[in-house]
Order: C-alpha cells, then sequence, then structure tokens
C-alpha cells in the first residue's frame, strides 16, 4: 500500500491465490490506464464539480469591486455604517493638514498662538461641513431616541444640551476674536465630544 | 360579663397578633429564598494575570483584587427574564480570559428589572474592562495591568488601584482615590475627584461638572486637568513642587500659592486668563484649562 514497505504485498500474493488474482487485476488496469489517450472532459463536469466547491465553500466566486461592496450587506446596518462615515469625514475634517501662510514671529511666545489664530480661521471655514456631519448623526440619534430607557435617555440629552451649550459660546467667541486659539480648541473638543455621545447612544441602542 | 368581653378581645388580639408574625415570616422566608435563587457563585482558575471583562445594563459591579490565580465572582439578577453568560477562554484548563456578559431574555423588561449586580475578586496583574452603561462601577484594592471602565449615566469609584487607568461616564460622577500609574477620566457632566494620587501621569477632562484635585503632585508628574463650564479646584500641600500652567477664557483664576510668575496677562491675540509660574523647584507640570469656569488653586 502507499507509504508501506513494498515486501509484504508481492510475498504475501505469492502464498495467496485471492490476492493475487487481485494484484494481476490492478496491474492490468493500471497497464491499460497507461495506454488510454487523454481525454479532456466536458465542460459540463467541470462545471459540476465547480459548483459543488462553490457550495461547499472551498472558494468563492471572483466578484467585482461593486458586487463586493454589496456582499458587505451595509444597508441592512445603516446606523453604524453612517456613524463610522461621519467619525472618518470629522476625523478628516480636524486631521487634515492646510497650507497656511506663515506669519512672521517676533519670539517664541508669540510664535505658536500666531499659527493657531490662522488655524482657527481655517477651520471656520470647515464648520458647515463639520455641523453637517453632527447634524446627520443627531437626527438619527433623534430617531432612536424613543427606544432608550428614561434615565438613559436624560443622561445622553443633559449631555447633549451641554455640548451644545459650549459650542455655541465657543462659536460666538471665534466670531469676536478669530484669533482665541482656546475658544478653537474647545470648539474642536465639543464636536468630537457630541460625535463621541451621539455614537456611544447610537451603538447602545443597536447593541440592544 | 365585661371580664369575659375583654378576654375574648385580648384573645382576638392575640390570634391576629400570631397570624401577622406568621405571614411576616412567610413573606421574608419567600423574599429571602428568591433573592437566594437569583443569585450565584462560581471560581474560576485562571493565569496570573487574565482579561476579565464584563457588559452589564445596570447595578452594581464592584472589583476587588486578592493574589490568588482564581477569579471569583458573585452575580444575583433582579429579574427572571435576566441572565448573565459566562465564556472561559480557553474553556479547561486556567483561563486567560473569562467574559461576563447581562443579557436580557425578554427585549421588553425594562427599568430595575435589567438589574444585575456583580461583584468579583480578581487576581493581581488582571487586565480589566467593564461596561456598565447604566449602573456604577466600584473598583478597590486591585494591583492590575490595565482597566477600563465606561458607563453612561453610573458613579464611577476607584480606589487603590495601580495600573493603567480608564475611566468614563458620560454623565455620572468619577472618583478616583490614591490610584498610581497613569490615569485617564473623562465625562460630560460629571464631577472628577482626584484624592491623593501617587500617579504621575494623570489627564481629566469634563465639559460642564467640577474637577477637584485634593493631593501632591509627584516629581517629574504630568498632570492636565480640562473643563469648559464647571470650575477646577486643586488643593495641594504647601511643599508641592510644581510648574503651573493655567488658562481660561472667561472664568476667573483664584491662586493662593506663592508662585515665581513667569507670565500673567491677556495674551495679545485672546482674551484668556492665564497664569504660568513656578511652585517651588517646580519638579510637576500641571495644565489646567477651563472656558468659563474658576481655576482655584488652594494649599491644603
Amino acid at each position: 500500500m502507499e507509504g508501506e514497505e513494498g515486501t509484504f504485498v508481492p510475498a504475501h500474493a505469492a502464498e495467496c491465490a485471492f490476492c493475487r488474482a487481485i494484484v494481476a487485476d490492478l496491474e492490468a488496469l493500471r497497464a491499460a490506464a497507461v495506454e488510454l489517450p487523454l481525454e479532456e472532459p466536458s465542460p459540463a463536469v467541470w462545471s459540476q464539480i465547480r459548483a459543488q466547491l462553490v457550495a461547499a465553500g472551498a472558494f468563492t466566486e471572483k466578484t467585482s469591486l461593486w458586487d463586493w461592496f454589496r456582499q458587505l450587506d451595509l444597508l441592512r446596518r445603516p446606523v453604524p455604517v453612517a456613524t463610522f462615515a461621519c467619525m472618518v469625514i470629522l476625523g478628516s475634517l480636524l486631521t487634515a493638514p492646510r497650507n497656511y501662510p506663515e506669519q512672521e514671529t517676533t519670539s517664541a511666545v508669540t510664535a505658536l498662538p500666531a499659527r493657531t489664530a490662522v488655524q482657527s480661521m481655517a477651520f471656520v471655514g470647515d464648520s458647515a461641513a463639520l455641523e453637517q456631519v453632527v447634524r446627520q448623526l443627531e437626527e438619527a440619534f433623534r430617531a432612536r431616541e424613543g427606544s432608550l430607557a428614561p434615565d438613559l435617555k436624560a443622561t445622553y440629552e443633559n449631555s447633549l444640551v451641554s455640548l451644545d451649550a459650549s459650542i455655541r459660546e465657543c462659536s460666538d467667541s471665534l466670531r469676536r476674536e478669530p484669533g482665541n486659539s482656546l475658544a478653537h480648541e474647545y470648539l474642536l473638543g465639543a464636536y468630537s465630544q457630541k460625535v463621541e455621545v451621539l455614537s456611544s447612544a447610537l451603538e447602545f441602542d443597536a447593541g440592544r | 360579663m365585661a371580664d369575659c368581653r375583654e378576654q375574648e378581645t385580648k384573645k382576638r388580639g392575640i390570634v391576629l397578633y400570631g397570624q401577622g408574625l406568621v405571614l411576616y415570616v412567610l413573606v421574608l422566608s419567600g423574599t429571602l429564598l428568591a433573592a437566594e435563587g437569583n443569585r450565584s457563585e462560581r471560581i474560576f482558575e485562571a493565569i496570573p494575570n487574565p482579561r476579565i471583562t464584563v457588559t452589564n445594563m445596570t447595578g452594581q459591579i464592584l472589583v476587588r483584587g486578592w493574589d490568588k490565580a482564581q477569579v471569583h465572582v458573585a452575580y444575583s439578577v433582579m429579574s427572571p427574564h435576566v441572565e448573565v453568560d459566562t465564556e472561559v477562554v480557553p474553556p479547561n484548563g486556567p483561563a486567560d480570559k473569562i467574559h461576563f456578559a447581562t443579557h436580557l431574555l425578554d427585549p421588553l423588561v425594562s427599568g430595575k428589572d435589567q438589574t444585575a449586580d456583580y461583584s468579583l475578586d480578581v487576581p493581581t496583574g488582571t487586565c480589566l474592562e467593564i461596561r456598565n452603561p447604566q449602573g456604577s462601577v466600584r473598583i478597590e484594592k486591585f494591583q492590575g495591568d490595565d482597566a477600563s471602565v465606561e458607563s453612561v449615566g453610573g458613579a464611577i469609584l476607584v480606589s487603590d488601584f495601580t495600573g493603567h487607568l480608564f475611566v468614563r461616564s458620560i454623565g455620572g460622577n468619577i472618583d478616583v482615590v490614591r490610584a498610581s500609574g497613569r490615569v485617564e477620566a473623562y465625562s460630560i457632566t460629571g464631577n472628577l475627584h482626584f484624592v491623593s494620587p501617587t500617579t504621575s501621569k494623570l489627564r481629566g477632562s469634563t465639559t460642564s461638572g467640577r474637577i477637584l484635585f485634593e493631593g501632591d503632585f509627584q516629581d517629574g508628574g504630568d498632570y492636565s486637568l480640562q473643563d469648559y463650564s464647571g470650575d477646577i479646584e486643586i488643593l495641594c500641600p504647601s511643599s508641592a513642587s510644581f510648574e503651573l500652567f493655567a488658562k481660561t477664557v472667561r472664568g476667573k483664576l483664584q491662586n493662593e500659592m506663592p508662585m515665581t510668575i513667569r507670565h500673567r496677562a491677556a495674551t495679545p491675540i485672546s482674551s484668556a486668563n492665564s497664569l504660568f509660574g513656578t511652585h517651588l523647584t517646580g519638579k510637576a507640570t500641571v495644565d489646567l484649562k477651563s472656558f468659563s469656569g474658576t481655576i482655584r488653586i488652594r494649599q491644603r
């Protein structure tokens, strides 16, 4: 047999008539198989084998990028997907490098705030897109807040009220003083926290 | 005749009293039996530094450290519609990971019926992760590797903890008492209270809560506290050696510590009140920021 020492089978076949006949048949089959011409199986055979392998999960069919995207079945989970998308957009808005005009600085003390002041003004330009991202999350939250437990809902509401107040105040400060680096920092922080709070609420709701 | 009526009345009173007593004992026994029926207790053998996660909805979670290579858990549920799942990895032998999760058997269950209370004793070096959105969490006397605690509305109290601590509660108060190792505490409307930390790296932030730091600063330590509309108060001993960076946009700055002032003025580009100074030799770095809250630095 395969992997075994070859001496046993001929020795046994020499003594046993039944096994000798089987060995002779196998030898005849092997000799005849060598003589046979190589025939390509019909396409139907290949397609049957392939279909069975696919059904058994042995390999997946090649798909286009669009087919792969559709397989993710995103439409059945719109909230986490939308949240993730919003986080990505918000992250991009907050971290994307921008080209700021360099300002002449007279001392080390004023160098950093001067640059931050320009960033603040640049940020104000992006705030419409940022607000839209947060608004989308908020709409999703409003659509689902009814399913939250009353005390949980109250906690989320209170934190959103608190964050909205800080966003309003920081925006007012920046309008009056576009160079106010601390107001700028707080505004970014408040938006980030609002996204976190809304995501937490949506995640909690989805997890129930 | 009157005596007979009086005796009859007394007898009735005694009978009624006896019946009441029996009823009370029965109700009490029933309640205790029911409570015992919803309580479970188990012990798992574990590796020296296992990972323990607890996912709950509401209720109290208490975690304590001990020096055994075992995880002891006792939990009780308020309603038969709630159960606790336990997943142990690997299923045989000392556990690398144990995950406890409360889940509802009936999705219509709400309020207090969702409650599950946990009490855990975990080995030193455990990596701990707790989520308890509507409940409180208490961690006591625990030398952990890493602990992460998250809640939405529940209070979090951590005392005598060693290791990296990350705590977040959107609306609950956070108290960290005598922590060493890195500490991060975040809230939106909750208060943050740090008592006698021996940590050398501490981050705390809340939007409308109050921050109170009571204790000394470690040499070379880095402390950053940020608030939006709440007050920040630092109460430290006269021997504290630190470099202070304090800024507020619309709030007040009140300092009672003798400082070597490096810079104190509204910056040219902002109306922020700021105080940059050194107390003693300035070994630790303390960064305090508030938008409209008051920052107070006081001597204990």
